[in-house]
């Protein structure tokens, strides 16, 4: 099993690219949400999308596994390659992707079921446990990932919604995390948490890179710096500007980055 | 008829005290509307209030003491003059209280409150009485007749000239049945229905697919019986009683079973889909998030967390089952008798009710009085049901705030 207090940091060579996105365009009926993202997401690195409501942030990490199909009047064009295959070809199933990318959402949202349910639902809907013992270890595996382990081991019976806000929002990340996915997605993950919830979520973020690549969607400029190594700042439907997280915050180049982490637009 | 006219004129009081207050308002409050506590229209509707309330409590009073006997039919008018008296009395306080300091608005509200609360009373004590009345006149058949043999005996045989057996067991037996399978048909299919308009169906389906679902909720019981008659009750006989040697009935319980069940779907599927579309649509993105089918998000999320309300929405059907008559009557039969065979005719408690109540009958032989036993029986049953459903509703309600 992981140890909660490791940090690894991984060296990450540039041709570690996991998603390209390229020339992506989305449209809510008529209108045009997002515009020409061009964007490549490293392994094993944590990406922070920021940018003021409404800039299309979270509607791109939503393309990133086909969530907007759920939305009947939402329409993608472009092209976004995980691992160099098209996620919008016809032949992709977006129930197989969505196993391999997982998604945490801005409210936590865990089942009307006990807390091992919730964890186990994944690999049970997958497949990835052949027997009790199994699940038991893939189980307690997320829940240990999640920093949640001591906290709910001696009640996995008792059902997930009775946890507090920040352990509900563990367990989402647990229950994510035990299908395994190679890319983690990340929708405000913090946003309905109080401080101390916030900065063991942060804690995890950061444990979670060394096994994949996340992006988190983010308000809080103070988040993205603390956890992303990769900065990417949306605005109005358009990509204004990527790249390291530090050139971002000290160094931006477009004069509306650098008005917006300056708290001058928002 | 001086007791109408009496209420005509409290109301033409109202309606003139209503005006005079407004304009008695107006002139106090002299060139500055603000000047008054209260806006002009409150001073009106405090006028016609005071003016309307207590003859209508005086009204109320005579005619509560009329039915308990107290008084008789001709003491009524003397009822209606004290009614206007009463209403001209309130008039008169009414249209002296106005002033720039009087608070009309507080007192419109305080008694616009007591107006709301005497109406949900009023169908509180309503339902009351029908308990009262029906425990009154039960009693009275369990004086004439055994109350061991009414629960436990299994022979119905009502006869007028005496010496009847009145056993409630067939009849319970027919009620159940029938029920039962209305229920077997009316669940899956409602059931279904409501998890392909909520989660498939575009809006554009939902829209026709609803409303035309909702249809079959509008149409008369004894329709469905007429249909149950002349349709389903020969086909059935034709097709799969008389072929398989299980009867040569055209009423049957299948028969009535079967129309009754579609009766319910309707009833079934709209209190489902507003329970279905009820759970959070961020559990259905979790599920989906994961890699679920849209088919394995409804069976185990969007179901579970939706089945307290299903399953209170479901005892709800079943009460209605339980107390359908037209359709029993027509499709059913009137034969009270216990037996397996869905193809043979039975009948149910309302079906005896009724025709233990119909004809001559004098209100003091246990054939008739057996009625309000049996009805007594059914809303026992019936309100058990629906206090398991609202405990299971409530239940549910309390997960998701």
């Amino acid at each position: 099993m992981y140890d909660t207090n490791r940090r690894v940091e991984n060296a990450v060579t540039p041709d570690d690219i996991k998603i390209q996105a390229r020339k992506v365009q989305v449209y809510y009926g008529d209108k045009h949400a997002l515009k020409d993202v061009d964007v490549d997401i490293l392994d094993k690195t944590v990406t922070a999308f920021i940018g003021p409501s409404g800039c299309g942030k979270s509607t791109f990490l939503r393309c990133i596994n086909r969530m907007n199909d759920t939305i009947p009047i939402a329409r993608v064009e472009g092209r976004i390659l995980l691992d160099n295959e098209d996620i919008y070809d016809r032949r992709v199933d977006p129930v197989q992707l969505r196993a391999k990318v997982g998604m945490v959402f801005q409210k936590p949202n865990p089942f009307p079921k006990s807390i091992y349910d919730n964890v186990a639902y994944g690999p049970r809907i997958h497949g990835l446990a052949r027997n009790r013992a199994e699940l038991d270890g893939i189980v307690e595996g997320a829940l240990r990932g999640a920093a949640l382990w001591n906290e709910v081991k001696d009640r996995l019976g008792e059902p997930g919604t009775g946890l507090s806000g920040g352990q509900q929002q563990r367990l989402c990340i647990a229950r994510a995390v035990a299908t395994s996915p190679e890319v983690l997605l990340m929708d405000e993950p913090c946003s309905a948490l109080d401080p101390i919830a916030t900065a063991q979520v942060e804690e995890l973020i950061e444990e979670l890179r060394s096994r994949f690549s996340v992006v988190i969607v983010t308000h809080s400029m103070q988040q993205a710096a603390r956890v992303s190594q990769k900065t990417a700042f949306f605005h109005l439907g358009n990509l204004v500007e990527y790249g390291d997280t530090d050139d971002i915050f000290t160094r931006p180049k477009d004069s509306r980055t650098e008005a917006y982490i300056s708290g001058r637009i928002g | 008829m001086p007791l109408s006219w009496a209420i005509l004129a409290t109301f033409l009081l109202a309606a003139a005290g209503y005006i005079v207050g407004r304009s008695r308002a107006f002139a106090s409050a002299g060139p500055d509307a603000r000047q008054l506590h209260s806006r002009p229209t409150y001073h009106g509707a405090s006028v016609a209030l005071t003016a309307l309330l207590p003859p209508l409590a005086v009204l109320a009073a005579g005619s509560m003491l009329r039915l308990a006997g107290v008084l008789t039919v001709g003491a009524m008018p003397v009822i209606g003059i004290l009614a206007l008296v009463a209403a001209i009395a309130g008039l008169g306080i009414g249209v002296t209280r106005i002033g720039q300091g009087y608070q009309a608005r507080n007192a419109v509200e305080r008694m616009v409150l007591g107006l709301l609360m005497l109406c949900s009373l009023i169908a509180i004590v309503t339902t009351l009485g029908i308990i009262l009345s029906l425990v009154f006149e039960t009693g009275r058949f369990f004086q004439l007749y055994d109350w061991k043999t009414f629960f436990f005996g299994t022979e119905w045989t009502p006869r007028f000239q005496g010496n009847s057996q009145l056993g409630i067991v067939p009849l319970l037996w027919g009620t159940l049945y029938v029920s039962a399978i209305a229920l077997l048909v009316a669940v899956p299919i409602g059931l279904f229905a409501a998890v392909y308009m909520s989660e498939y169906a575009s809006r554009r389906v939902r829209g026709v697919v609803k409303p035309a679902i909702e249809v079959l909720a509008g149409i008369p019981t004894i329709v469905y019986g007429l249909f149950a008659l002349i349709t389903v009750g020969p086909l059935l006989r034709d097709y799969f009683a008389q072929p398989l040697g299980l009867g040569n009935s055209g009423t049957s319980v299948l028969t009535a079973g079967l129309v009754m069940g579609i009766m319910l779907i309707p009833f079934v599927s709209s209190l489902s889909d507003d329970i279905i579309n009820a759970v959070p649509q961020s559990l259905r993105d979790g599920a989906l998030g994961l890699g679920s089918t849209p088919s394995e998000t409804v069976r185990q999320v969007v179901l579970p967390a939706a089945l307290p309300g299903i399953v209170g929405a479901v005892l709800l059907a079943a009460s209605r089952a339980i107390g359908e008559t037209m359709i029993v009557v027509l499709g059913a039969g009137a034969a009270a008798q216990m037996s397996l065979n869905p193809l043979e005719a039975m009948t149910t408690i309302t079906v005896k009710i009724v025709s233990q109540l119909t004809g001559d009958s004098d209100f003091n032989s246990p054939e008739t009085l057996v009625a309000f036993a049996l009805g007594l029986t059914l809303f026992v049953i019936t309100l058990a049901l629906n206090v398991v459903a609202l405990i299971i509703v409530r239940k549910y309600r309390e997960q998701y705030e």
